[in-house]
């Protein structure tokens, strides 16, 4: 288990549910933090939408697999999917090994931006971790 | 048993006889959804048995089927499709299961450390009934030698944990021949009776399953019935 000061927290924007979130050409960005890789595990299969589906802030997306146990992904802004990562198909290992590069999960057209600016920002998202 | 060990932390625990899978899993999420929403203040464990059932985890596992499908309609026993990790797997009488609802982040555990609590809780009941399981790199679960003797398998829903354990006292072992459990081929699925080569006591095997709940977890659970769950 990573302590928390060993845990990578780039400069991006993180919902309450650990998914982090990252404003580029096109679309938002989405995946799951350094920290939430850490506790599941090693991440064995990844469930991700259809492009093309819409889904509120907050709905569930998909679901990451780890040792038997398997937790539900939630959309950190609502909107549309516009792309996701087939590599996690054959690579769902990529998760813990890049969450915030190649571990990516899905692109997303925001509904409403102004729920990206509503997230943690990275320091918020870590004085949660120290809880 | 650990730095954990904190009696005073109390979960409540139903002890159900038998329920049908469809309606524990109604019950399940009912008490996941009100843990989520602070309805349901304490942790829960319920500990029952299922009429016999076939399910498949959230990557299916139908492929894993070693008959027919027209066999299983056949033998009357229902196939239902969970959210939980892992893939088909069977229930039924003589099996005991334990479905924990618990808010993860309250353990302070991980979601691996937990798995491997769970499969502690197996390790310590077979002992207790004088079977010697352990893990193995195979699968998760607990095994005696390559054969399976309880299963495991978790979903997690906004931190708060629920489906769990299964753990095989005494069931027919026939219907585990139907498939290849958890997707694994060349495995046996085993149980501690048919390791001991003697009839257990379910009532026994239960008792000892509650303590060592509490052991590995460090709580008390305190008994409550169906009617004072929401």
């Amino acid at each position: 288990m990573k302590e928390i000061d060993d845990l990578t927290i780039p400069d991006l924007r993180f919902a309450q549910d650990h998914e982090w979130a990252k404003l580029e050409d096109g679309g938002v960005r989405v995946g799951i933090s350094d920290y939430a890789q850490d506790q599941l595990g090693d991440v064995v299969y990844v469930e991700l939408p259809q492009v093309g589906e819409t889904f509120e802030q907050g709905a569930v997306f998909g679901a990451v697999e780890s040792v038997k146990a398997v937790s539900e992904l939630y959309m950190p802004v609502g909107g549309r999917i516009l792309a996701v990562n087939e590599k996690l198909e054959k690579a769902p290992e990529l998760v813990n090994a890049d969450p915030y590069g190649d571990g990516w999960m899905i692109v997303v057209e925001p509904a409403d931006l102004r729920q990206l600016d509503a997230l943690m920002n990275s320091a918020q998202y870590l004085a949660v971790l120290k809880g | 048993m650990d730095a954990f060990d904190n009696r005073s932390l109390k979960w409540v625990c139903a002890q159900i006889a038998s329920m049908d899978y469809a309606e524990a899993l109604d019950l399940q999420r009912r008490l996941v959804s009100a843990r989520i929403a602070g309805n349901l203040d304490r942790n829960a464990v319920l500990i029952l048995e299922h009429s016999p059932v076939f399910t498949l985890g959230r990557r299916g596992g139908l492929e894993n089927l070693k008959v027919p499908e027209s066999f299983l309609k056949q033998s009357g026993i229902p196939v239902v499709q969970v959210e939980r990790g892992g893939t088909i797997t069977y229930h039924g009488p003589g099996q005991l299961v334990v479905y924990p609802i618990v808010r993860l982040r309250d353990l302070k555990m991980r979601v691996v450390d937990y798995v491997e609590r769970l499969e502690e809780v197996m390790i310590l009941t077979a002992a207790d009934l004088g079977v010697q399981a352990e893990r193995n790199a195979l699968n998760r679960g607990v095994w005696v030698e390559n054969r399976k003797l309880g299963s495991i398998g978790v979903a997690i829903r906004r931190g708060v944990s629920f489906h769990g354990l299964a753990l095989n006292i005494d069931p027919s072992l026939a219907p585990f021949g139907w498939v290849h459990p958890c997707g694994l081929q060349g495995i046996r699925m085993t149980s501690v009776s048919k390791e001991r080569d003697c009839p257990v006591s379910m009532t026994l095997a239960r008792e000892v399953l509650t303590r060592r709940i509490e052991d590995v977890f460090g709580v008390q659970l305190v008994m409550t019935d169906l009617k004072s769950l929401p």
